[in-house]
């Protein structure tokens, strides 16, 4: 039997509900992120055992080698992922829901390529050849200048969603080609850094990334199931929004703002990982059919198994090369792209 | 109370004080540490590491060439996993991915006693390379001397890597001399450096190659005298600003680089280059003049060019000379 629970604040401006199938689906697929998560720390080129994990835990093992490689190299590695693939996945779908376009997702309207070019601009003009911490800012801000563009360009007629998804793609197109410029612009050893982390890659994480990405994460997410009611009545459609009482324009701005920030935050760290804001929310939707506050929590969760798995995938199958996560995420990504306008065209007739 | 003077030091005090005072004379080698300046700041390292890393293949080269047998080293960029100029002297060793990305747990559980990067291949990785082990990183991978004298300094072997500068620079002369008899009014000669890549072409103005010539010699064009590594042609119409009185040029060996130098060559602008007009073009080993980066690369490049020339090369080889 499905159930219904009801979780609402005394002024209702806080309501959640959750069906058994959705509890019981979120639950599993924790503890699937949780597993997946023990797993990613036990493999690696050096040969560890899964009970080297545990007695290092507990301290009944000394080896600082060990203990170097748990603790430095493969725990902020996957706690990244784990962040980053959340991200990505409850970005995309805000998006989807406040567009109401399957298809929309960061890396299609433009945000995630505002963030990339802005990135390699901010390589190219120190002429780095590692990661200068000027790339966070200039991601985040990236992200954000492609969503003020958007808005502004869709403005006059109201945020209209089939025109922002057509000029987020030109926007996109535009950020690639600029992106290009500046690697063909830059010196090899920038150019390879820039090649790296275009695809997007979690090696070599250190932990004080982990501490800065953690509470932007955290944050943008809470605002976003604080007011995951009206992306439900958004997905609607805006008429029958309006007539529930959802300031539509507010609400769509505070939605692509928390989006941006997930957006530019994520690729600021991890690169541009493509695609996984587009397939995260659709296998969370093939699961179970819920409210956004519910499929918040399933996209987050599928986002990270995703990062996680790409990233086992990329660093221990062809070592001792370490493969940037994100070939992986688009190997996958590109045919489901496919897929999914086949069904869509379907559907449509 | 009084101080104890060595006068009253009863011989049981003087007996369990003598190991210290013996280790303070005679310091163990294992117990030894030097500091070490480098690009990213300064490290202690053992004063003769036994386990050397490189993560570079201009540190793997000068390695080899100061008598070292790395413990691990990075890929090479082509001839993989180990250029042919240096496979007889690194055997089994370890490899550790590429040099933009080495593997981190293998380099920790490898147990290096010295780790050598350069500042832009590792300067993300070098706050954890610095958890792992002892890591000298060098400023500029194109400059092979700094890299010698880094990598010398940093694995206790300052004198032989002087020797080899010393080597390098007797060599340097007598080409100068032979050369200059030999073109007589064409000296000095202006030379241009290109290397032909899958969708582009390169004209390099500085870079490992371009600093050897300039040492020899040789003159750029006015147009490459320029600060700067080089520049990325993406268009055919630039061809004429790759001209010089001979044109040395580098590529690797695929299909995509062979389609891109063909096309090039090909253009009426590329035939009515100086160079190309009087059959001064003449294409270069690659792994030698791009890619080693390192003392022994520089005197295989040095070979080719006493070949190139006709002169006799009578000075020792480099693995010889110290």
């Amino acid at each position: 039997m499905n159930r219904q629970w009801v979780v609402r604040s005394q002024s209702d401006r806080f309501s959640v509900r959750a069906s058994t199938r959705l509890l019981a689906t979120g639950t599993g697929l924790s503890l699937l992120l949780l597993a997946s998560a023990l797993f990613s720390l036990s493999v690696g080129s050096y040969p560890t055992q899964p009970g080297d994990l545990l007695h290092l835990v507990l301290g009944t093992i000394d080896d600082p080698g060990l203990g170097l490689i748990f603790h430095e190299i493969r725990l902020p590695r996957v706690l990244m992922g784990i962040l980053v693939g959340a991200s990505l996945g409850v970005a995309g779908l805000v998006l989807q829901g406040m567009v109401g376009n399957p298809l929309a997702s960061p890396d299609v309207i433009g945000i995630s390529h505002g963030a990339a070019a802005a990135a390699v601009l901010a390589l190219w003009l120190t002429g780095s050849a590692g990661n200068t911490p000027w790339m966070v800012p200039a991601a985040m801000a990236g992200a954000l200048l492609v969503a003020v563009a958007l808005v502004a360009l869709v403005w006059r007629v109201g945020i209209r969603p089939a025109r922002l998804v057509l000029i987020g793609i030109g926007l996109a197109a535009g950020l690639s080609a600029l992106t290009t410029l500046l690697l063909v612009l830059s010196p090899d050893a920038t150019a390879m850094t820039a090649y790296v982390w275009l695809t997007g890659s979690l090696y070599a994480t250190r932990w004080n990334e982990v501490w800065q990405l953690a509470p932007i994460t955290i944050g943008a997410v809470a605002v976003i199931l604080l007011n995951a009611r009206h992306l439900d009545l958004h997905s609607l459609g805006a008429d029958m929004a309006q007539g529930l009482g959802s300031r539509i324009t507010r609400m769509r701005l505070l939605f692509l703002l928390a989006a941006v920030t997930l957006t530019g935050s994520a690729v600021a760290y991890a690169g541009a990982l493509g695609f996984v804001g587009l397939i995260a929310p659709h296998l969370a939707r093939q699961l179970v059919r819920a409210g956004h506050a519910g499929m918040v929590w399933l996209s987050g969760l599928t986002g990270a198994l995703l990062l996680v798995w790409a990233d086992v995938i990329g660093r221990t199958l062809f070592l001792p090369r370490d493969m940037p996560a994100g070939i992986f995420i688009a190997g996958l990504g590109a045919p489901f792209l496919l897929y999914l306008l086949y069904r869509l065209k379907k559907r449509t007739g | 109370m009084a101080h104890p003077s060595l006068t009253d030091l009863s011989p049981a005090r003087f007996l369990a004080a003598l190991p210290l005072l013996l280790l303070c004379l005679f310091p163990p080698a294992a117990l030894a540490s030097t500091a070490v300046s480098h690009a990213l700041g300064t490290t202690e390292v053992p004063a003769s590491p036994e386990r050397v890393m490189s993560l570079f293949q201009g540190a793997t080269d000068s390695a080899v060439a100061l008598g070292i047998k790395p413990v691990g080293i990075v890929e090479s960029w082509i001839e993989k996993p180990v250029y042919r100029y240096l496979r007889s002297s690194l055997q089994e060793v370890p490899l550790l991915g590429l040099e933009t990305q080495p593997d981190l747990e293998r380099i920790a559980w490898l147990h290096p006693d010295l780790i050598l990067g350069a500042q832009n291949r590792h300067q993300d990785i070098y706050p954890l390379l610095q958890r792992i082990a002892p890591t000298v990183i060098a400023e500029d991978v194109y400059d092979f001397k700094a890299v010698l004298r880094t990598v010398a300094l940093a694995t206790g072997k300052t004198e032989k890597g002087q020797c080899l500068l010393n080597h390098w620079r007797n060599r340097v002369t007598d080409f100068r001399e032979r050369i200059a008899r030999k073109l007589g009014g064409r000296w000095p000669q202006t030379v241009a450096i290109l290397s032909f890549r899958a969708n582009h072409a390169r004209i390099y103005y500085g870079g490992f190659a371009r600093t050897i010539l300039d040492e020899l010699g040789f003159q750029s064009p006015e147009a490459h005298r320029q600060d700067t590594w080089g520049i990325k042609l993406t268009s055919q119409e630039s061809i004429p600003t790759m001209d010089a009185q001979a044109i040395f040029y580098f590529m690797q060996d695929e299909p995509a680089v062979k389609r891109t130098f063909d096309d090039w060559t090909a253009h009426p602008l590329w035939q009515n280059l100086e160079a190309a007009r009087n059959g001064q073009v003449y294409r270069v080993d690659v792994v030698a003049w791009n890619m080693g980066a390192g003392i022994l690369a520089a005197n295989h490049m040095l070979d080719d060019l006493y070949r190139h020339y006709g002169l006799s090369n009578t000075l020792p080889e480099v693995q010889d000379a110290c």
